[in-house]
């Protein structure tokens, strides 16, 4: 468990002292200081191995295409903020 | 405006966003106005179109707000009714699971319309029939950019570790929801599940290390601004989510051949007696005047006879006390379509009790029950020896309960009650079927009765006297 230890301090870090992007947070729900370090933790991890698998997909989308000629597909990794008219996958 | 003050539901306090009032014997909610943002955009972006049309959230209507709610509403919304309240401990594993997989699959949803579930309580779940569906038609905040899941830590207390423990220790363990109202403690969890569940990736994440996390940082305090500098990407939302839904769908659990799930094959009982008893269970519900709206089968088993008393009703709410009965009693009505049984789990001899702040939050089953038709089969024996009930309590106990009562007298002939006492000394001179009819027929009056062919046992269909209730 010590090196969980390790990664929670790394992520509370991160999260304390890194002073990134302001977000506004109103809830009348406590996250839970721990259960909010961990989220970032967790959710960055799984949000890189996410986007490997979509670069992946997309990767071989490119080649199905470059293969059959078809027409362009969409990106997997667009959100729809981004680009609203993309369903999202 | 009059003042809502009188009708509020005790429940509903925690959240700033609004409340549910009673006026004239009708539910509305009030929507206050510092909610009026995320209400409009809930509105305008099509969410709440989208989620009451797939049947996820329940639907409601706007109604003038110029005589009821209070100064601070923006609007004043009447919710469709649900028949009956039921909580996550009167649940199976299944419904948890299903309530569970509602739950996310609304909050991505939700992300898709720019939008995100602000908490995730799984008393915001109410089933119609085996449909599970969200009734906090609040629940929903803006989803900014960056922002982490502030009702992650609630979705795993309330829904991933109960269901990991009923999955990897107990099943009874859900009723440890009923003495932790926001949830299973993950600490707890962490401490009772297996250590092989640290092998799995979801639960070492999401329960272990949570729970670790949670410890770790008890005593540390985020500020309002330094948690408005944390940041969680759109994708790692979309991958937490994603990833709390594999972890659920992993779980499951075998109903195993219990006594009571596996009730009807281990007994002795006649085909030929199943179904008189069956036929007659038909007539008596038909002869009920007015038609009843809603049923209670109190010790359903796996709703063999709920589904006869919901050709003449709108909801049968089916409760037995065994958790496989249950399970087996769900899954058959999810697999069937059927929508007019609602399967819970209930222990009669220990109904669930008023928990929560000043007893009020989550109601009592008596304050639930009142006034129904009640079907009692097969069940007076474990009342009455099991749970050593004198006949009278039991009959009042009914009284309270049931307009219309059918219920079986199983004599101690029967196989079933010699099964019960041969362990036991027989303490119950009075239990007999003259007994028994000197106790119900103090405050009930019998409508028809016919003993059950090829068995000792006699069905009634008794009516609650005038002025007993």
């Amino acid at each position: 468990m010590e090196k969980s230890s390790k990664l929670l301090s790394f992520a509370a870090i991160v999260l304390l002292v890194g002073g990134m992007f302001p977000v506004q947070a109103y809830a009348y729900l406590d996250p839970g200081t721990g259960s909010f370090v961990l989220q970032m933790l967790v959710a960055g991890l799984l949000g890189a191995m996410l986007y490997v698998k979509l670069a992946w997909a997309n990767l071989k989308l490119f080649f199905s295409r470059l293969l059959s000629k078809s027409a362009a597909p969409e990106s997997l990794l667009d959100t729809p903020e981004e680009k609203p008219e993309h369903k999202r996958q | 405006m009059a003042g809502a003050g009188n009708g509020v539901l005790a429940s509903s306090f925690r959240d700033p966003s609004g409340f549910l009032f009673i006026e004239n014997d009708t539910l509305y909610r009030q929507v206050n106005k510092v909610y009026q943002q995320d209400y409009d955009l809930l509105i305008n972006s099509g969410l709440l179109q989208k989620l009451v049309a797939c049947r996820l959230l329940i639907p409601h209507q706007e109604v003038a707000r110029e005589r009821i709610g209070t100064d601070a509403a923006y609007r004043i919304i009447r919710p469709d009714i649900i028949h009956y309240i039921s909580y996550p401990y009167e649940w199976c594993f299944s419904q948890l699971k299903d309530a569970a997989l509602t739950t996310l699959q609304i909050q991505k949803t939700a992300l898709e319309h720019g939008m995100s579930l602000k908490d995730a309580s799984a008393y915001n779940i109410q089933f119609i029939g085996s449909r599970p569906l969200l009734i906090d038609t609040l629940s929903f905040e803006s989803y900014q950019k960056g922002k982490p899941w502030v009702a992650y830590r609630q979705f795993c207390q309330h829904f991933l570790a109960p269901l990991a423990l009923m999955s990897y220790c107990d099943v009874r363990l859900n009723q440890l929801l009923q003495t932790n109202i926001d949830g299973v403690p993950l600490d707890m969890a962490s401490c009772l599940l297996p250590k092989r569940t640290r092998l799995k990736f979801s639960l070492f994440t999401h329960i272990h290390l949570h729970a670790r996390s949670q410890k770790r940082y008890a005593d540390v305090a985020i500020s309002p601004a330094k948690r408005k500098t944390a940041r969680v990407s759109e994708l790692g939302l979309r991958a937490l989510v994603e990833s709390l839904e594999s972890a659920i769908k992993k779980l499951s659990w075998k109903a195993a051949d219990t006594e009571w799930g596996n009730y009807y094959a281990a007994t002795n009982y006649a085909d030929a007696a199943m179904e008189h008893k069956k036929k007659l269970v038909d007539e008596f519900v038909a002869m009920i005047s007015p038609a009843p709206a809603r049923i209670q089968d109190l010790g359903a088993n796996t709703g063999v006879f709920s589904q006869i008393a919901a050709r003449h009703c709108d909801t049968v709410i089916s409760q037995d006390v065994d958790p496989s009965a249950v399970e087996q009693n769900y899954r058959r009505c999810v697999d069937s379509g059927e929508k007019g049984i609602l399967p819970l789990q209930l222990d009669l001899t220990t109904p669930s009790p008023g928990i929560g702040w000043a007893n009020a939050e989550r109601m009592a089953f008596m304050d639930r029950i009142s006034t129904d038709t009640v079907l009692a089969l097969a069940l007076i024996h474990h009342l009455a020896i099991s749970n050593n009930l004198p006949l009278p309590k039991v009959a009042d106990f009914f009284r309270q309960i049931a307009a219309y009562l059918l219920i079986e007298f199983v004599p101690k002939s029967d196989s079933q009650v010699k099964r019960l006492l041969t362990t036991r000394e027989d303490i119950f001179p009075e239990y007999t079927q003259q007994g028994f009819e000197a106790a119900f027929m103090q405050c009930f009056t019998v409508v028809r009765q016919a003993q059950i062919e090829s068995s000792d046992r006699v069905l009634y269909l008794l009516r609650r006297s005038d002025g007993c209730r």
